[in-house]
């Protein structure tokens, strides 16, 4: 079968053209997707790219919320005025995401929906096949934790985190017409299949509410730049809510609700027990454990 | 396949492309605008930088097909009618260039970020950059030249007559800002065939069987060639030959080339690598350095001739003075064991070569530091006689030492061009170069030291293991190295080492900038800072009152000449203001200091023979121009200009008289290598001597036709010109007098090392005409509450005897410090059974713009008494002090010893903790 690129000038156009390809991958700036056809952990015989659609190139604004565009860039978010002064977590993970060069090419929407993480598996095909391929490439053992059952490769995107803190929505589009999701639905908590869309799904729009969340953005990395996070840490509160969103230390942002009333040991133990961490990076497991409360002490002291 | 139109800097191009195809590759293959550089093929490295509507993208992870209708442009459409875009000329001006590998995307993207930002801050400046990755200049100067441009300032250009100690650009500087110097993967050769190669599964292996018959009927497919074609071993040091080009009845690494394929393109040979089918036999294997010291009973060695029934490659051994007795005697003692990972030079040029075969025999143009020894390599292994080899360098992306073996990917498409009678192309993807590796070996090392009541060193003791991997590469000298390097720039009497250099499945150790020296350098100067604690003394005061003397003999019979160390350590503790805050900053920062040493070019020769270490060429014709000939590599060092220097001030000539020819085994005489810092030293004294015999056979000429004394003539400026200026000659007329009747005129120089060294096994090692000296001061700001460590301003001084282009100096001493805080801080190999985890630029963490802090240079000139005009080594000594002087500043800034490479984040946590929970 031969190779397609087919580009699409709608949401409806793409989801037509999806129906049409057995085999086929959306693709917006591809800087992850690229390099996953590289390393053929993506093989897809079509790629129906995404990045001409004009109404996911938006940018509105009105009285109760923000709507960005999925294919809006990541660089474009960076130089948007009215974010920067609205929003300042979320330029702040933005600007911490991969390099300058990148965030040219690469969307807001591919950044959330960026394939998980592990570093036995973003490999070529020839290492991942010698070390005997792991459960996500259709193998029978994780190499990250010796298990047998689950995939704990690392969700990434920095942006979810900050997104999910200020409660922020997805428009989605598929098979069934429009409708309108909290972010963190979209995770499924697999790191196999991480997102629990069907095939044709397009995130349109990311909504942001307007209102009064502070919130606070870090990230762990070895880096100042060219870096998949080791864990993120976005911090929101809303009135009385405190909201701990934590990424890269599980196959999902790991969300946590607290009233302003809970200790921080208790916000900090809480919080490391429902990450899922396993050795998929650089850092050992009891280090990036270590530092979600380093993390959460510090993003709390800085809004509070 | 499918037809698109491309409109590629203002042109319109109508193109068959793959569906898939990167913007990159189609650039680079299908329009031919090899400007565009293929670094890393994932987005990591920026080299690929081009503009799409006027924003800066990688090509290598753009589809081609989401550029329809769109305008793309690169590097080639920047400069106005072949005149230099402002951008390019600063770079060039300012010394942003060396290998130039980067520059290209270097420039797309600052162009770009200009646009949004033109009056930058320098933060904003590294920011800017952050997604392009130099390996050569610590991106100093890149910033420098975009803040001067983008303020508009101009800068004094060099003097057209001013030769040594003035900063110049390099001679193909605006080749290289222009997108238009060829590096070897650039050249176009037509019809050739292209080699791909099936890698070792396993990392210690028999092969039982190899099955390509069905390969060879895959059409486009033209041959496979397995290992017992190409028995013959080779190795870069003629006393350990322990390699074949393809691994022959068993692979020693997972890695390892096993099978390589020939194929009308590059796609077909690597689906057809795909379909061979190689049945290996799996044998006990040794990943761990210390196994490898231990016997190995029934289990197979990994090499048969090992010495001892284990894998123990070389042990070097050699002692001077009584180290028991010393460290009995000492009135305070250290000891400790110091740990550090492999690490890879990070050369953003991949391998590449072209092999051709004619009626001249072969010719293998190819990405290399030692064109000669790979010219030895070539004719042993396909055993065809010398004069049948030709080796040409083309430009070349950094090398650092990874690419001064000779390699099998050279020799197996030499081979094949030679069996095939056609040209054949091979590039290693990044992949490929990690696994080739010849990086900086894996260290172990246990050091013990002590000083007299004096304040004097009384001993050093070090025990040292080094991980060569597979393979014997320079691992023998490396051996030496480790121990040797140690005995300046201190004195010391009780000195001693033994080092075991141990064979493991795993890629190939090497050389690596500041071979050997690195590690045990650290080890050492660690201790002493750790000694000054303990005596209670400063320790740049302790490192002054140790430091060995100009024109001195070293315990080891080391001949020290000229020596800068003094100055060195006083100019960086003064720039640092050392003294008013050394032990006195606020709790998490520190300041920390180390001293270095390093050779000033190999005294002895890797093959042992009375030829010269170096031969210059010049001619002279009617022109006036002077050609220079030489076989030094230049490989982003400069040492094609530095020859042109040198020719230019013995000659009183600009450089607009000067052309080099370099690196080619056929046109140039032979020059030993880019290698062990020795071209300044001995290429330049070469082509010194061969200026000064041109520049006496012009005297002799003038003086002959106009009856006057040679002592009465002057060669200035262009100018061939009398004392009292009654002959007034241009530098074309003079030459008249030289060439009339006879035609062109050539001299040659040459040089060789004295003889140096003591009488005693070993005593050749480290040996050098001439030593370099550096020190380093670095400031850190440890978070306690991470263990992460920021790195504030680095102070470096280097003793480079004379400076013959101060700006070519300082680049190769900010590119030295830039890598020494790599390994310092973020770079290492990292295995996992064997395989390397981090093949790649996401993985394998160069320090960007954004993670390298401040650097102060200082070139110290302690004007060596037999190098070129006074010069020495600036290329790797001073790399040696950067790493321990970060480790000692963590000490002041937190009371930690940093014991192993990289500093984890979690290491450091972890000792602050265990500090803390013993006070």
């Amino acid at each position: 079968m031969e190779n397609k690129y087919l580009i699409a000038k709608s949401c409806v156009e793409a989801i037509e053209l999806s129906k049409t390809q057995s085999d086929f991958s959306y693709i917006s700036g591809g800087t992850d997707l690229m390099i996953n056809k590289y390393q053929k952990n993506n093989t897809s015989k079509t790629l129906i790219d995404l990045s001409e659609i004009q109404e996911m190139k938006s940018f509105e604004v009105n009285e109760t919320e923000v709507r960005i565009g999925s294919a809006v860039t990541l660089s474009e978010i960076e130089d948007n005025k009215y974010l920067k002064e609205v929003f300042p977590t979320l330029i702040e993970a933005v600007k911490s995401i991969a390099s300058p060069l990148i965030r040219n090419s690469a969307t807001l929407g591919g950044n959330l929906l960026c394939d998980n993480r592990c570093m036995y598996y973003n490999q070529s095909e020839w290492w991942r096949e010698v070390a005997g391929n792991c459960l996500k490439c259709e193998g029978d053992i994780c190499i990250a934790s010796g298990g047998k059952r689950s995939c704990f490769a690392k969700m990434v995107s920095d942006t979810a985190p900050v997104l999910i803190g200020l409660k922020a929505t997805i428009c989605v589009v598929n098979n069934e017409g429009e409708t309108i999701i909290p972010i963190e639905e979209i995770y499924s908590g697999d790191g196999i299949n991480p997102h629990s869309f069907t095939k044709e799904t397009i995130i349109k729009k990311i909504v942001i509410p307007r209102g009064n969340i502070k919130s606070s953005f870090e990230k762990l990395r070895e880096r100042k730049t060219l870096e998949f996070t080791s864990l993120s840490c976005a911090i929101s509160i809303d009135e009385n809510v405190i909201r701990i969103v934590l990424g890269g230390v599980d196959p999902k942002p790991v969300v946590l609700d607290f009233d302003k009333s809970v200790s921080v040991d208790e916000i900090i133990l809480k919080s490391t027990k429902k990450c899922r961490i396993v050795k998929n990076d650089l850092y050992s497991r009891e280090y990036r454990k270590e530092m979600v409360g380093v993390f959460i002490k510090r993003g709390l002291k800085k809004i509070l | 396949m499918t037809e698109i139109e491309l409109w590629v800097n203002g042109k319109r191009h109508q193109l068959l492309v793959n569906e898939h195809d990167t913007l990159g590759f189609v650039l680079r293959n299908k329009i031919q605008l090899t400007g565009t550089k293929i670094g890393c093929e994932q987005g990591s490295c920026g080299a690929c930088t081009v503009h799409v509507n006027g924003v800066s993208v990688q090509s290598c992870i753009t589809p081609v097909l989401k550029c329809v209708d769109k305008r793309v442009s690169t590097i080639e459409d920047v400069a106005d009618n072949g005149n230099p875009h402002p951008l390019q000329q600063k770079f060039v001006e300012k010394g942003a260039i060396q290998c130039g590998f980067c520059t290209p995307g270097m420039i797309m993207s600052t162009l770009d970020f200009l646009k949004e930002n033109p009056r930058p801050t320098r933060e904003e400046i590294e920011e800017g950059l952050s997604g392009n990755l130099c390996r050569c200049t610590g991106y100093k100067k890149i910033i420098d030249a975009i803040q001067e441009y983008a303020n508009e300032v101009s800068s004094e250009k060099s003097d057209k007559f001013k030769m040594i100690g003035e900063g110049r650009p390099y001679i193909e500087a605006i080749k290289k800002v222009k997108g238009e110097a060829d590096y070897t993967d650039d050249i176009l050769e037509k019809n050739a065939l292209h080699c791909k190669f099936l890698r070792s599964p396993y990392a210690h292996a028999k092969i039982k069987s190899i099955d390509f018959e069905s390969v060879l009927k895959i059409e486009g497919v033209v041959d496979v060639v397995i290992g017992k074609e190409l028995p013959n071993k080779f190795g870069v040091l003629p006393i350990s030959e322990d390699e074949t080009a393809l691994a022959v009845d068993k692979t020693r690494y997972i890695g390892e080339i096993v099978v390589a394929i020939v194929a009308e393109s590059e796609r077909i040979a690597e689906q057809s690598l795909l379909k061979i089918k190689v049945e290996y036999e799996p044998i006990k294997e040794y990943l761990e350095m210390m196994d490898s010291t231990l016997d190995v009973g029934e289990n197979e060695q990994i090499h048969s001739h090992s010495r001892f029934n284990n894998n123990i490659h070389k042990k070097a051994e050699l002692r001077f003075g009584d180290q028991e007795a010393g460290y009995e005697k000492s009135h305070l003692r250290v000891e400790r064991e110091f740990e550090f990972e492999g690490v890879n030079h990070g050369f953003t040029e991949p391998h590449a070569a072209i092999a051709k075969w004619d009626e001249n025999g072969l010719t293998i143009k190819t990405a290399t530091q030692v064109p000669h020894y790979l010219h030895r390599s070539l004719a042993k292994v396909l055993e065809i006689p010398m004069n049948r080899v030709r080796v040409i360098k083309p430009y070349l992306g950094g090398g650092f030492g990874g690419k001064s073996d000779p390699f099998p990917h050279e020799i197996i498409i030499s081979y094949l061009a030679k069996k095939l009678g056609r040209t054949i192309r091979v590039k290693l993807n990044r992949e490929e170069v990690f696994l080739t590796n010849h990086g900086r070996h894996p260290t172990k090392l246990g050091v013990k030291m002590g000083l007299d009541k004096d304040n004097k060193i009384s001993v050093l003791d070090a025990d040292i293991v080094i991980d060569g991997g597979a393979y014997g590469s320079f691992g023998v000298v490396t051996s030496y190295y480790n121990g040797v390097l140690l005995q300046a720039p201190y004195d010391i009497e009780n000195f001693g080492f033994r080092t075991r250099r141990v064979y493991t499945n795993k890629p190939q150790s090497g050389a690596m900038r500041g071979h050997g020296a690195v590690n045990s350098r650290f080890a050492v100067e660690t201790l002493l800072d750790e000694l000054a604690h303990k005596a209670n003394i400063d320790p740049c005061q302790l490192r002054l009152d140790n430091l060995i003397s100009e024109n001195s003999i070293t315990v080891g019979q080391y001949r020290i000449t000229s020596n800068g160390s003094k100055q060195c350590l006083e100019t960086v503790m003064q720039q640092s203001d050392w003294k008013k805050r050394y032990g006195k900053l606020e709790n998490g920062k520190g300041l920390g200091v180390a001293g270095g040493f390093f050779i000033s070019g190999s005294a002895l020769p890797i093959h042992w023979n009375e030829y010269p270490q170096s031969v210059v060429h010049l001619k002279v014709d009617m022109d006036g121009r002077v050609l220079v000939t030489s076989g030094a590599s230049d490989i982003g060092q400069g040492s094609d200009t530095m020859l042109a220097i040198i020719v230019a001030e013995v000659l009183g000539l600009s450089m607009d008289n000067i052309f080099v020819v370099a690196a080619d085994t056929l046109l140039t005489p032979i020059d030993l290598g880019s290698y062990s810092s020795r071209v300044t030293f001995m290429a330049g004294n070469a082509a010194k001597m061969a200026a000064e015999n041109l520049k006496n056979a012009v005297l002799k000429a003038v003086s002959k036709a106009h009856d006057i004394d040679i002592s009465e003539i002057n060669l200035l400026d262009e100018r061939v010109f009398s004392n009292d200026k009654k002959i007034d000659l241009t530098w074309k007329e003079a030459i008249v007098f030289l060439t009339n009747k006879v035609g062109a005129i050539s001299t040659s120089g040459c040089y060789n090392s004295p003889k140096l060294g003591g009488d005693f096994k070993g005593s050749g090692a480290g040996l050098s005409p001439s030593y370099s000296f550096g020190s380093v001061v670095a400031e850190v700001d440890v978070n306690k509450e991470t263990g992460e460590v920021k790195l504030l301003n680095i102070w470096g001084a280097h003793d480079a005897g004379k400076a013959i282009n101060p700006m070519a100096v300082e680049g190769q001493l900010e590119g030295s410090w830039h890598m020494g805080l790599g390994q310092a801080m973020t770079e290492q190999m990292k295995y996992y059974n064997g395989m390397l985890l981090n093949a790649n630029f996401l993985g394998y963490k160069i320090p960007t713009s954004v993670d390298t802090p401040p650097i102060h240079t200082n070139i110290i000139e302690s004007i060596d008494p037999e190098g070129p005009f006074g010069a020495k080594e600036c290329g790797e000594g001073a790399i040696h002090p950067v790493l321990p002087a970060i480790a000692n500043a963590i000490y002041d800034a937190v009371g930690i010893r940093i014991t192993s490479l990289p500093i984890r984040a979690e290491d450091v946590l972890r000792k602050i903790k265990e500090k803390e929970d013993g006070e």
